[in-house]
């Protein structure tokens, strides 16, 4: 392996050479002293399904630039203002989907692209970004997701979509994202470098059954199978990663493990805290998180199906769909919080090291042109602090192309996209 | 004689499919539509001035490849949002408009379906979600929980069609994960002993005394602090911790519940057995917490339960449900049983369940009633909202519960149960060998596993027999290999690209056993297959026959309709006790069982599917029957009733399941039923909710009637392009409440809307279809609903298709639908012909 010298490469031998020490104590601010290094970019995209409440959610559209005012469904972002850009007139042009939430929103593709079949997309923004900051971590990147069929997100298992355009599981549990994250194996290092073999040779053997099975399928069998021997190759990149990482401890959690059973709001937040943990411990560069609607609007109290909230109308329901953006907006705020408090080697915050997206493909109602889109975050040289009116029918990708730029991927488009949004960029 | 047509047939089906498989429909605008273009698009969308980079004037009006559907589509978003023809220009009238939409957003249904047509190509797939659960059941005898496997389907289609069965590095690991430990339990059941355990439930009943004591005591104190001026300071000296209103608080809960309590705890009945009482704002729940290392497998409970006398039937219910592991608070609905037993005489209940790993071990029985709320009962609760004796004295009367399990054995009733035990004494790599060569070729539905793999996965269990692990042990992990091997997830059918070829008769025993299984073939379907029987005809036909009459085939009516009648609605939404009080958890569940239990029978019995139009009978059980208000019918079985007369019950329109469905929980939705009708009934459904159209909300604080609500549909031409022919039916359906009671009156009034006044007013049920008859009623439109079966028997032959071969259904299978149709009408439309028509067709056994 001839990659440059990186941290982990700096642990590991540190670690071979000081028997495992106590991990926690050479966190990044002790390890950069020996090596300075620019803290790595981090990605981070939030999407709920359903849209939110069209007359409160926007800021006037009269108000641009910096000038401009936080609307009330905004408003719990208040305290974070002059670092948050709110982005108006973008949509996916091929969206035709009113209850598709986050399907396409990181991918910009024509569901009809593809003749023959009924079905398509493309790969999805954040995984464009793991390519490209993922192989230095214990984990490329986090899918979060949340379960319930009534979230508005359409198909797809988390936000992200492969190289292939083939949906990416997500973790839903919050016990088990901070086990994977977190807990470290009890197994004594040689059998676990005996179970890294054993599982080669699982991998092996099904390789063998697949390719007996490969044998004379069409074309469209064979792509089918193809899902499974990706499946295969993508266990091998990470058992190679495991391997690397064998004798690398997990980092200690900066935060206590989750109850479990928690639900909406508390489940968000929770997810938000380990999202900051993830990034903080440097475990991971890219998270995405298709969040929970109708289980945040039951934790709010708010006794309605999150599809019939999204057809607010003047009175009960509009109050309930204001309730939740307010809600969602409260703990977009708290995730900004977290993020600013954790300082970095370079003494600046992680916030200032992260590329953070939060919105939805559906804006309200049936609407999917003017998607709902909050930039924050100081990871891809966006310019905070702005409210912005694009040209109608701006892609959304044009958004995500001037994102992944500004992070450093050397790409010249994504999905639709017809190029970079210069008004972002500062 | 019966299956000479079918050979007959076959024969013409493939004629005729070959000869029809050119003309696939080519989506294509009329010409007579490019006057409407000429008129209002093409003055700014010309060769030379081909504003915002679009140019019209030389569209093609044959939507024939996806970039000329895509123009077409941006062409009818932006009509649809209003944004074209812009403000400042001339403006098409509303009828040509309404026209032109309706004809372009059909003709793009049509473009899609057309381009993504996979003409007849089916491909390859991995087992659902539902379909891994079963075959781990059948070939390790163990139930498993699957949610943690991603859930299947989306994108409009049937969770067995392959495109849209994904698979990743996670869910690979998790099928290796599951395996592993379905072969645990398998091996582990084996060898367990039932146990069986007896509750006595009076045995609560001195604790409840005690509380009462207590509150009797807080009261007292209460009572003499108030005496004494009732100062807040005081409140330590007699007693009390917390605030005044603390006090006052469980002071108020004295005043609106001892009277109820000191009658309940001296009834006689408690001291030999538990009476369910609703005393709070609560129903009693009798709470079975099972020992957390108690074995998996299959169990029972028990009930000794009888009525008290002279009490409403309707209530005479017992509901089963299970609580999360997780959150105890999180309760699943499991059965309700129909108690008919007197308390002096009582009966004993059956209630079987499941101990799966890491599933739920707490078990409760609770008289099914939906009076909580949530929360906490205040002072006079129960006196003000269950005035009556009659809704509020106990009912059921508990003598005791016992559970006893596991009664399965798991692994012992399994297939491979004959090779397991033979583990126990084996040691060699040879016994192991037989024995994975044994269990794949099970596994892999009959295909024995190349040498290769073996000799792989025996050196897996080399290496954990020289880890030290036993015979028994060390044998699973290369078993549980084979259980995350592509020749067990994938149902596969080599063939070559654009050359049909018939299936072999293992592969066709494998189709026919997920169509209607959805489950792996069994030994009769296998030992067919394997002596070439199973491709002729009649022994085909006979087996469908067998595969139908067997339980098993529940697998298949409640796969198929649940996705095929869109009954997720079902669960979309919590239903409003306060406005559908009597439609809780187990009504629902019976209202959802009432459509499978329905076309099971159906099916079963070989009658018409026209029933489901219109039926003077219905298939229901005690509970449902007391919902419908239909008298003499006991039990929880489902059985076939008579409709009485005037009863708007019998058919699919008559079933609280679909409208339920067709409602937000609270209020009865007229576009929802009126769209589902056209899409499911009549098979003209109506294009996809288009984006970005304006909507009604509007209106929601105004104090209208429904009906005048969706009349401003029919002003924008966007809106009435549809509306039109969905809104009339849901108007027809509108004596039907959210959960499908019958109502002559309805009434409109909305919380937090300053100065609106409830407005009432009756249902006028009458209207007429789009372009068709009128109907005066609900009974009248459902006549001529049922007047054309034809039209409903194609949509469900297209589901069918869809569902059975497991890929979208398109253009190039309408010859196929057409023949199914054509012999299901010669039989009056039975539902088993249609399943023996199209197992009997070419195109399900050929590849």
């Amino acid at each position: 392996m001839n990659t440059p010298l990186t941290r982990r490469h700096f642990l590991r031998s540190a670690s071979a050479v000081l028997a495992l020490p106590a991990l926690e104590s050479l966190d990044f601010r002790a390890f950069a002293a020996t090596k300075p290094a620019t803290p790595p970019k981090r990605m981070i995209f939030l999407n709920f399904g359903w849209g939110v409440t069209n007359e409160t959610w926007f800021p006037n559209v009269k108000k641009t630039g910096a000038d401009w005012e936080l609307p009330p469904g905004l408003a719990p972002l208040a305290r974070h203002k002059k670092d948050i850009t709110v982005v108006q007139g973008c949509s996916n042009k091929f969206a035709d989907m009113p209850h598709w939430g986050s399907t396409f929103w990181l991918t910009g593709a024509n569901r009809f692209g593809e003749p023959g079949q009924s079905f398509h997309n493309s790969i999805s923004a954040d995984q464009v970004a793991a390519a490209h900051l993922g192989g230095d971590t214990r984990h490329t990147s986090l899918q979060l997701n949340a379960p319930n069929a009534d979230d508005g997100h359409g198909p797809g298992l988390s936000l992200a979509w492969d190289q292939r355009g083939k949906p990416m599981a997500g973790l839903e549990n919050p016990v088990l994202v901070f086990h994977r994250l977190f807990s470290d194996e009890t197994m004594p290092l040689a059998q676990r470098q005996a179970m890294l073999a054993e599982k080669r040779s699982i991998l092996d053997a099904v390789t063998v059954n697949a390719k007996r099975v490969q044998r004379g399928l069409t074309k469209t069998d064979t792509d089918k199978l193809d899902e499974y021997f990706q499946s295969i190759r993508d266990i091998e990149v990470r058992l190679g990663k495991d391997e690397r990482w064998l004798t690398v401890p997990k980092v200690k959690p900066p935060i206590a493990e989750p109850k479990p059973g928690l639900a909406g709001r508390e489940e968000i937040k929770l997810m938000y805290d380990l999202i900051a943990a993830a990034l903080q411990t440097d475990t991971t560069r890219v998270i995405t998180y298709r969040q929970p609607v109708s289980t945040l609007l039951r934790s709010l109290e708010l006794k309605f199906a999150a599809h019939d909230i999204s057809h607010y109308g003047p009175g009960e329901r509009m109050e309930a769909s204001q309730k939740r953006d307010a809600a969602q907006s409260e703990l977009l705020a708290g995730l900004i919080d977290k993020l600013k408090a954790i300082r970095e080697s370079d003494g600046r915050s992680l916030f200032d090291h992260t590329a953070l997206a939060y919105g939805s493909n559906i804006r309200t109602i049936h609407y999917l042109d003017n998607c709902p889109t909050v930039l924050t975050g100081g990871g891809a040289g966006i310019k905070r602090g702005q409210h912005l009116v694009l040209s109608k029918d701006t892609p959304l990708a044009n958004v995500w192309l001037t994102m992944l730029r500004g992070i450093g991927v050397n790409t010249e488009r994504h999905g639709d996209s017809s190029g970079l949004v210069k008004e972002l960029i500062a | 004689m019966h299956h000479r047509w079918h050979r007959l047939l076959f024969l013409l089906t493939f004629i005729g499919t070959a000869s029809r498989a050119a003309d696939t429909p080519q989506a294509r605008m009329d010409e007579k539509h490019r006057a409407f273009l000429r008129s209002y698009c093409t003055e700014c969308h010309n060769a030379n001035k081909q504003k915002g980079k679009v140019r019209l004037d030389d569209v093609s009006f044959a939507l024939d490849t996806v970039q000329r559907a895509d123009l077409w589509q941006r062409m009818l978003n932006q009509i649809n949002s209003g944004e074209m023809p812009p403000e400042d220009a001339k403006q098409p009238d509303k009828l040509a408009k309404t026209d032109f939409l309706d004809t372009l957003s059909r003709t793009l249904v049509v473009a899609r379906k057309s381009l993504g047509d996979v003409r007849g190509k089916i491909t390859m797939r991995r087992l659902n979600r539902r379909e891994y659960k079963n075959t781990i059941r059948d070939l390790l005898g163990v139930e498993m929980d699957v949610r943690d496997l991603p859930a299947d389907g989306g994108a409009g289609t049937f969770d067995t069609v392959g495109a849209s069965l994904f698979m990743s590095s996670d869910q690979f690991e998790q099928y290796l994960a599951i395996g592993r430990r379905a072969l645990d339990e398998s091996f582990a059941q084996a060898q367990v002993q039932t146990q069986k355990k007896r509750f006595e439930p009076e045995t609560i009943v001195p604790g409840m005394k005690r509380a009462l004591e207590r509150m009797n005591d807080d009261h007292r104190r209460f009572t003499e602090w108030k005496a004494a001026g009732g100062k807040p300071e005081d409140l330590p000296k007699f007693g009390f911790r917390g605030d005044a209103t603390a006090a006052g608080f469980s002071d108020s809960i004295w005043q609106g519940n001892h009277e109820w309590y000191e009658r309940y705890l001296a009834r006689p009945e408690l001291q030999n057995g538990l009476l369910l009482e609703n005393t709070m704002n609560e129903t009693m729940q009798i709470a079975m917490d099972l020992p957390k290392d108690l074995p998996t497998g299959d169990y029972v409970f028990r009930v000794n339960v009888g009525l008290m006398p002279d009490m409403p039937t309707k209530r005479a219910f017992l509901s089963f449900l299970q609580a999360s592991p997780l959150d105890k608070a999180d309760t699943t609905f499991l059965a309700s049983r129909h108690i008919t037993a007197p308390l002096a005489k009582p009966q004993v209940i059956e209630l079987p369940f499941s101990i799966v790993p890491d599933g739920p071990r707490k078990f409760i029985f609770m008289e099914k009633r939906s009076l909580y709320t949530h929360g906490f009962s205040l002072a006079g609760f129960t006196k003000t909202i269950l005035k009556d004796p009659k809704d509020r004295d106990p009912v059921l009367w508990i003598d005791w519960v016992e559970w006893e399990g596991p009664l399965n054995k798991g692994g012992a009733s399994s297939p491979v149960a004959s090779l397991l035990p033979a583990a126990n004494g084996a040691k060699d790599r040879n016994q192991a060998r037989a024995l994975i060569e044994k269990f794949a070729t099970r596994a892999f539905r009959g295909n024995p596993p190349e040498p290769e793999f073996v000799y792989r996965l025996v050196k897996l269990f080399e290496a954990r027999i020289k880890a030290g692990e036993k015979f028994d042990e060390a044998i699973k992990t290369p078993l549980s290999v084979v259980l995350a091997a592509p020749a067990f997830l994938y149902l596969q059918e080599p063939a070559t690209d654009g050359k049909p070829r018939l299936l072999t008769d293992l592969e066709l025993a494998t189709r026919l056993s997920y169509f209607l299984w959805s489950a792996p073939p069994d030994d009769t379907l296998l030992g067919l297959a394997r002596s070439g029987e199973l491709k002729k005809p009649a022994v085909l036909a006979q087996q469908v026959d067998r595969m139908i009459a067997s339980e098993k085939s529940s697998a298949f009516v409640s796969g198929f309709l649940h996705q095929w009648l869109t009954m997720e609605r079902l669960d979309f939404f919590q239903f409003n006790t306060q406005n559908v009080a009597d439609f809780e958890t187990s009504v629902k569940a019976a209202a959802r069982q009432e459509v499978y239990e329905t076309f099971a029978h159906l099916l079963r019995s070989g009658d018409s599917l026209g029933r489901l139009l219109k039926s003077d009978f219905v298939v229901i059980n005690g509970l449902l029957a007391s919902y419908y208000g239909i008298e003499g019918v006991s039990g929880d079985a489902f059985r076939k009733v008579k409709v009485p007369a005037g009863s708007p019950r019998g058919g699919l329109l008559g079933m609280a399941a679909i409208h339920a469905m067709g409602s937000n929980g609270e209020r009865s939705s007229p576009v929802e039923r009126g769209a589902w009708v056209l899409r499911k009934l009549i098979n003209e459904p109506p294009p996809p909710a288009p984006p970005n159209v304006p909507q009604l909300t509007r209106l929601e604080a105004k104090a209208l009637t429904t009906r005048e609500r969706l009349a401003a549909h029919q002003e924008e031409p966007q809106c009435a392009q549809c509306h039109r022919k969905i809104d009339p039916i849901g108007f027809g359906l509108e004596n039907f409440d959210a959960a499908g009671q019958w109502r002559t009156g309805d009434s409109y009034w909305k919380r937090g809307v300053p100065g609106m006044r409830e407005k009432k007013w009756d249902i006028d049920p009458s209207g007429a279809f789009f372009n068709g008859p009128t109907f005066k009623d609900y009974f009248e439109l459902r006549d001529r609903i049922a007047a054309r079966p034809e039209k409903f028997a194609r949509g469900f032959t297209e589901a069918l298709i869809e569902y059975a071969l497991g890929r979208p259904y398109g253009f190039s299978d309408e010859p196929l639908a057409e023949w199914i149709v054509g012999q299901a009408k010669g039989s009056g439309y039975n539902v088993r012909t249609f399943v023996q028509a199209l197992v009997a067709s070419q195109h399900f056994k050929a590849k």
